[in-house]
């Protein structure tokens, strides 16, 4: 008999084989695509920036900028979408019974978390070659924000992938609110330019913390100022929160999901 | 051996809970014994062999498996249909350990399920006749102590099933077997105790015969 260590730890192997195989070879070169989705974005975004940047941010290289706030922005979006859908595209391996509907969403977040490594590192030396400045001033600050960014994006992933199951509407319902987010995550702008006033509304949003956190860390003090309410501890707690809420719900309506 | 203790199952509806489908099924099945599960349609049956297989979770009471039980073979379930049939091969054997000797277990598979190149297609473009060829011999390939099949060997066309019928011919002098077939003479083929589902009971006969006797009386 083997050990349920064991077993959980062969299934999310084989199941990240599944997930990697069908994601790089889904349609011609996607694994290509996986590396122009943050690219194109960068392209679109710069040319656009590059044409403003003399009026905000002295300093700060335009592409740069849009880069830590795209790559933030795409983790944390990302994981929560692929993981919301992890479940319905695994449906027909719940028969073994292994293989539990959190295994599924768990090994998406995973594979997530090494494709944005990898699509990250290599945009990174893409521009470090283009003659960018990519080496960041504070790099455990850097990481420790994408990884709280991934981790929001897994919470998130989790709930969304149990109410999906639950009530689909509302799953369909939840991919559109990521589309407004973008506008409303400092993604394309640095936080200081939000009025005052609305700051305390603005920082509701746990994705500024994080994007304003990397770039805290990626500029040095002389580049780059954030704004007083960016805060690590709000990000985490988020993040926290909204884990244990998703177990929680897998926990709770583990049966449901695996009855259909 | 298998427990099944006083398993009670419904599933949730659109329109809220639905009806009990089994209500206090109990028995145990001994290890070396082939059962047959016979009772009207939607009596339970396939119910009870998800529940058994694990792919389901009672209501409530309680299922215990001492030994190693696969899932539930038949229509086409457990494979995944982006994935090649020898993607889905290969995880099978990757969640149940044997990944040691998965090349020979590949082909052993690739050999019994005769797919030729349609093995790495993906299953979505297989036939039902194809995916349950697939399935069977996926199931062929890990060692189990008790095998659930859902109307496996009814599928296939005559060359195949003569094929899957020495297959589990085998399988059924190795390995216990859990069978649910419309065909009577298929479950007087393979099988020597019966379980007769009814109104949401379970009885167990030690011959097949004489559950087959109480179905019929009771149609």
């Amino acid at each position: 008999m083997r050990s349920s260590g064991n077993i959980t730890w062969t299934v999310w192997k084989a199941l990240f084989m599944r997930e990697a195989v069908a994601r790089l070879s889904a349609g011609r070169a996607a694994w290509l695509w996986i590396l122009l989705e943050p690219v194109a974005h960068l392209i679109f975004l710069t040319a656009i920036f590059e044409l403003v940047r003399q009026l905000v941010l002295p300093g700060v290289e335009g592409a740069m900028f849009i880069a830590t706030g795209v790559l933030g922005f795409l983790i944390a979006q990302n994981t929560a979408t692929r993981c919301k859908d992890a479940i319905s595209a695994n449906a027909a391996l719940l028969t073994y019974r292994q293989v539990l509907p959190i295994d599924t969403v768990l090994v998406r977040a995973a594979l997530e978390a090494a494709l944005v490594v990898i699509s990250g590192l290599v945009l990174l030396t893409g521009l470090g070659l283009l003659g960018y400045s990519v080496m960041p001033y504070d790099v455990l600050q850097v990481v420790l924000a994408v990884a709280t960014l991934w981790l929001v994006g897994v919470g998130m992933g989790l709930i969304l992938s149990v109410i999906s199951e639950m009530i689909p509407e509302l799953g369909k319902l939840s991919a559109m609110i990521f589309r407004p987010l973008y506008l409303f995550s400092a993604v394309i702008y640095p936080a200081a330019v939000v009025p005052a006033a609305y700051q305390d509304v603005f920082l509701l949003n746990p994705l500024v913390h994080g994007i304003e956190l990397i770039r805290e860390g990626y500029f040095s003090p002389y580049q780059y100022h954030t704004i007083s309410g960016v805060s690590a501890a709000y990000i985490m707690g988020f993040a926290l929160v909204t884990i244990c809420l998703g177990l929680a719900l897998h926990v709770r309506f583990v049966h449901r999901i695996v009855e259909q | 051996m298998i427990i099944v203790d006083d398993v009670y199952k419904r599933y949730h509806t659109d329109l809220g809970v639905g009806k009990w489908v089994l209500q206090g099924v109990s028995f145990t099945m001994p290890q070396k014994v082939n059962v047959g599960l016979v009772g009207r349609n939607g009596a339970g049956k396939s119910t009870l062999l998800r529940l058994i297989g694990g792919v389901d979770i009672p209501t409530r009471g309680r299922i215990e498996r001492r030994c190693r039980v696969s899932w539930p073979m038949g229509f086409g379930g457990g494979l995944q249909g982006s994935l090649t049939g020898r993607q889905n091969a290969r995880f099978v054997c990757r969640i149940y350990g044997h990944e040691k000797d998965i090349q020979e277990r590949l082909a052993e598979i690739e050999d019994f399920a005769e797919l030729g190149e349609a093995y790495d297609e993906p299953v979505k473009t297989y036939s039902s006749g194809m995916k349950s060829r697939l399935q069977f011999g996926i199931s062929l390939a890990v060692d189990f102590d008790v095998y659930i099949s859902d109307e496996v060997t009814s599928t296939g066309d005559a060359a195949f099933k003569k094929k899957a019928s020495g297959a589990f011919r085998k399988l059924a002098d190795r390995a216990g077997l859990i069978m649910v077939s419309h065909g009577e003479g298929t479950l007087r083929e393979f099988c020597t105790a019966g379980i007769w589902l009814h109104e949401g009971k379970a009885h167990w006969f030690d011959k097949i015969q004489d559950a087959l006797k109480q179905y019929r009386k009771s149609l």
